[in-house]
């Protein structure tokens, strides 16, 4: 990717898109648009090509989901498009419809995540370049949900640790940097889980994403 | 003037002349007729039906299996009574309101609980009881002046001594009636001149057997009193159920869109602050200074929302009391307020909360929409009753129509006055002057 990122908004908060177009200037992006309603993101999108989406789930005129929907619709449309989704409360079903097909470029973070600036970056340029963020909420709740508990308690500690991590969408460096080991180290739990799993040994980052939130919620 | 007088009976007169000869053959007539005869076929399949279950019901009511079969008698006494009224509406043009339908609780003692506690059931088995009698009698009436009407109107084109007699007819007159005068013409036009008397009479007494039998229906077909209060209750039940859920909402939609999108936003800012303090080497402290200042400014700002938020939950200023609450009120407005206050009882904090929040709303609505110099609020106690008046001189046209942002809030609070049992009364002619009045039980 050449130059700054660019990032289209789309919160109905105002003070919360203010304070998003702040901190993303300020961290070097370029705001292509900020806007408050489903109809001007997809318009902005049409217009700007952004390379990413920060979408709020919940704005007008129902207040319900309208930003999911229209996340769903820009993906359709617009295949190189990152989008992060935005929002107050994790509802695992939305995260399920949103990861329906493909894990790339896609985000769903909560709005707190904001306040660790630094990771709320990282997790935005990860879905910008076609990675994945999932907030460790919606993980956690995969985790507690799924049906997989005989397989997911055969895992040692650290092995749970790093299927977090991993299923948040991290790769091996941002994993071993987190848990403070090496890099190889991380590629020798990975495989290991992987194997305990019996699942087949993904590259990229997002394909073992979704290969790991298939397995929880078969 | 005498001549007004004759002229007006003449049309009278001419008038009921007129229906009576026109009676025989209306829609309604034979109509009523059908209705008599289904009515009572009904009625004898009812009471067949009702009679042999709830005697096998009776005889093994000390099993299970006698109640559920009595519970199904009235079960069955129910659907009788629902062709019934289909029948009056059908037939009769009579409205009759439909019971509330039979909803069991789950399992089979529920539904047997239920079936054996239906009043509807038992009070239709009561009509089909009653209902016999006067089917029996209402078929005997019909039959016995129609036959005769037929048989006398026909009797001089088919010749022979006496025609034929039926039910009534050969009760109430003595035999021979029939052949006054001997044979000869003055013999045949007397039975056929009874035969038109009969024939004009005959829809009429059908009439009055039906009239009993709208009397029944009522009586015992449609929901009782009690029914219908507890219908009622049940309608402002659940109206109070939904407004706090909708209040519920609001409070989560505020709480979501305000104080929580300012702390995230707080955060955020803290959070760029502390990432800049971090870094020493590129520290730009202006940068910093803005990021701490809006922050600050925004948390002051969710303090305020967050009290605002409470107070539209539970307005501390009526733990002091209703008087009190409604002085602050009346004082904060921006229009000029006069406050008229005069009750001796306290109301429930229910009502409170409901006459306070009416007279914010209300006073908000004044201030925003109705472009007044001057408002007025009395409250005052009725016997156990309350009446809110908010007045305004303004330029009026307040609707409690759904549509609209400004309305919308009536409507609200008109559902909260209505879930106990209060009144709420809008008028306000274009040009004004605005009258609301609102009427509150005292204890809710």
């Amino acid at each position: 990717m050449t130059g700054p990122i660019r990032v289209a908004i789309a919160e109905d908060s105002a003070i919360l898109r203010d304070g998003l177009v702040q901190l993303l200037v300020d961290r070097g992006f370029v705001v292509t648009d900020a806007v408050s309603e489903p109809d001007a993101l997809r318009r902005s999108v049409e217009r700007d090509c952004p390379d990413v989406a920060v979408v709020d789930i919940r704005m007008p005129p129902t207040f319900t989901d309208e930003g999911l929907r229209a996340a769903i619709d820009l993906r359709n449309q617009h295949s190189g498009l990152g989008i992060l989704l935005f929002s107050q409360y994790i509802e695992t079903r939305y995260a399920a419809e949103l990861l329906a097909d493909d894990a790339a470029g896609i985000g769903y973070l909560l709005k707190d995540r904001v306040a660790d600036v630094t990771d709320f970056v990282e997790a935005l340029v990860r879905v910008a370049s076609g990675g994945t963020a999932l907030d460790p909420e919606v993980v956690t709740q995969l985790l507690g949900a799924s049906r997989r508990a005989d397989s997911i308690s055969v895992l040692s500690a650290r092995e749970k640790e790093v299927l977090s991590l991993m299923a948040e969408g991290r790769s091996n460096a941002a994993i071993a940097t987190e848990l403070v080991i090496s890099e190889g180290a991380v590629e020798k739990h990975v495989a290991n889980i992987f194997m305990k799993f019996d699942l087949p040994v993904s590259q990229s980052d997002h394909r073992r994403v979704l290969a790991v939130l298939r397995f929880l919620e078969s | 003037m005498v001549i007004v007088i004759s002229e007006d009976l003449e049309t009278r007169l001419r008038g009921t002349v007129g229906t009576i000869l026109r009676e025989p053959f209306t829609k309604r007539t034979w109509s009523e007729f059908w209705f008599l005869v289904l009515g009572a076929a009904l009625a004898f399949f009812g009471i067949a039906f009702v009679g042999l279950t709830m005697v096998v019901g009776v005889v093994f009511a000390i099993t299970f299996f006698g109640l559920a079969v009595i519970g199904l008698s009235l079960r069955g006494a129910r659907g009788i009574g629902r062709i019934q009224r289909g029948m009056a509406r059908g037939l009769l043009g009579e409205q009759i309101e439909d019971p509330d339908p039979f909803s069991p609780r789950p399992g089979f003692l529920g539904w047997l609980q239920s079936a054996l506690r239906d009043r509807t059931g038992w009070r239709s088995m009561a009509y089909v009881a009653v209902k016999v009698p006067l089917a029996i009698f209402g078929i005997f009436t019909a039959f016995s002046v129609w036959f005769d009407a037929f048989t006398c109107l026909t009797y001089p084109f088919v010749g022979g001594n006496q025609p034929s007699e039926f039910g009534l007819i050969r009760v109430l007159f003595q035999p021979g009636y029939f052949s006054i005068g001997g044979p000869g013409w003055l013999h045949g036009a007397a039975i056929f001149f009874t035969g038109i008397v009969l024939f004009l009479v005959a829809p009429w007494a059908v009439r009055a057997v039906i009239y009993v039998d709208r009397f029944l229906m009522q009586a015992l077909l449609a929901p009782d009193a009690m029914a219908i209060r507890v219908r009622s209750l049940e309608h402002a039940r659940a109206q109070t159920v939904d407004a706090s859920a909708a209040t519920l909402r609001r409070i989560e939609r505020d709480l979501h869109d305000g104080t929580q999108a300012q702390l995230v936003a707080l955060a955020m800012r803290l959070g760029m602050a502390k990432e800049k303090l971090a870094d020493p080497d590129n520290l730009d402290l202006d940068q910093v200074r803005e990021l701490v200042n809006s922050a600050h400014r925004g948390a002051k700002e969710t303090i305020v929302e967050l009290r605002d938020l409470a107070r539209g939950i539970h307005p501390p200023a009526l733990d002091i009391g209703l008087e009190g609450a409604l002085s602050t009120l009346a004082a904060r407005s921006t229009i000029p307020t006069d406050l008229a206050l005069s009750f001796n009882d306290r109301p429930t904090p229910a009502i409170e909360a409901i006459a306070y929040f009416c007279v914010a709303e209300l006073l908000a609505n004044v201030a925003q929409h109705a472009n007044a110099s001057q408002a007025s609020v009395t409250c005052a106690q009725h016997g156990r009753w309350l009446r809110l008046v908010v007045r305004d001189d303004g330029i009026g046209g307040a609707q409690l129509s759904k549509v609209g942002s400004s309305s919308s809030g009536l409507v609200g609070l008109t559902e909260r006055v209505h879930a106990v049992d209060g009144r709420f009364d809008i008028t306000s002619p274009p040009r004004g002057p605005t009258v609301v009045t609102v009427d509150l039980p005292l204890h809710a």
